[in-house]
């Protein structure tokens, strides 16, 4: 068995999903992955099913964080010592799964594909976001991370077990704040990551400014009280 | 304002701000919801530590004394909380009735294979 999972949230991605894990299973046959459907209310759980694609299918809408937990449980459960966040929606390469792993086994909890280590920014209103919460998370840990909006990232097996059982583990950038606080090894490596192929993002400006007040609220305050109990 | 009024607002606002740190810290709040909560406390720490702010806003609605818009203004906050918990509710008794009725029908399934 692979020790690499590869955990694919998936709602509503109809137009991407056939494509995306279909790409994934020819380019790196080694590879186990899993899909979580969110209650999607599309074809998203159909197509996995005529494509005989391995599919956790949830009965209702859990949200980002719950789906991307299902599949942190699942990895905990069997055993792998890697998992990768992967979006279903066809922007994230799994190329980098391999140079990922390789960071990993340097001895990192955490590897992020990061767009900007070797490259510039770019100045656009979302990269103003992108440079808020890199200034929170240096502010709070004292490291300096390039990209961490970057959906692409690989945990080690210790993390895979606080995701899978812990309260208020969503795959954002205020999580990996708080587990940088406590002691987490962060590595990033360069990515080239793709505009999504199909279906629309769910970014408007006015969820936009919601998800960056608290995420910045989150790593400059709420986690300074964050205690370590289990759920 | 009086002074006995500013005191009780200071206290009111750092205890509602320490419960929900004692929430968050026991691990029993998500961020999200505690997001509100924090916010709302700021404001009130704000209001009782800075009443000028209140005062400016007040004369700039003319309205008759700072109390009724700190009363309005807290008022409103907490019906739109009411509301998005309402809302949240509802969707949640949604969610129970769905997996009760995905199990129910699971099981039904697994008994009529045997």
């Amino acid at each position: 068995m692979n020790d690499i999972l590869v955990i694919i949230p998936a709602f509503n991605e109809e137009a991407n999903i056939e494509t995306v894990v279909g790409k994934l299973i020819k380019n790196h046959p080694d590879l186990d992955y899993i899909i979580v459907n969110d209650g999607s209310t599309d074809q998203t759980a159909e197509i996995c099913r005529k494509n005989h694609f391995r599919m956790i299918d949830l009965p209702v809408n859990l949200g980002l964080a719950g789906a991307f937990q299902t599949g942190m449980r699942y990895a905990y459960r069997n055993g792998y010592r890697y998992a990768v966040q992967f979006d279903g929606d066809g922007q994230h390469r799994a190329e980098y799964i391999r140079p990922m792993r390789e960071k990993m086994d340097e001895g990192y909890d955490i590897v992020i594909a990061s767009r900007f280590v070797s490259e510039k920014k770019p100045n656009t209103p979302r990269m103003l976001g992108s440079n808020l919460i890199s200034t929170a998370i240096f502010l709070t840990t004292g490291i300096h991370l390039k990209d961490p909006t970057s959906g692409m990232r690989m945990y080690s097996r210790k993390i895979i077990e606080e995701f899978a059982n812990r309260i208020n583990f969503a795959p954002e950038p205020d999580t990996i704040s708080w587990l940088l606080k406590n002691g987490a090894k962060a590595a990033e490596i360069q990515a080239k990551m793709d505009l999504r192929t199909g279906g629309r993002s769910y970014l408007t400006p006015l969820t936009a400014a919601r998800y960056m007040i608290r995420i910045l609220l989150s790593i400059l305050f709420i986690q300074n009280f964050r205690g370590g109990n289990r759920k | 304002m009086s002074i006995l009024f500013r005191a009780i607002l200071i206290a009111a606002s750092v205890i509602a701000t320490c419960s929900v740190m004692i929430k968050i810290r026991r691990a029993k709040m998500q961020i999200e919801d505690a997001v509100f909560w924090v916010l709302f406390s700021f404001l009130l720490i704000i209001l009782a530590l800075f009443p000028p702010v209140l005062f400016f806003f007040t004369g700039l609605l003319k309205m008759q004394s700072p109390a009724n818009l700190l009363f309005l203004i807290i008022i409103f906050l907490l019906f739109a909380k009411v509301f998005s918990m309402s809302v949240k509710l509802s969707r949640q008794e949604e969610m129970i009735k769905t997996l009760t009725q995905e199990i129910a029908l699971e099981k039904e399934k697994e008994e009529e294979k045997k």
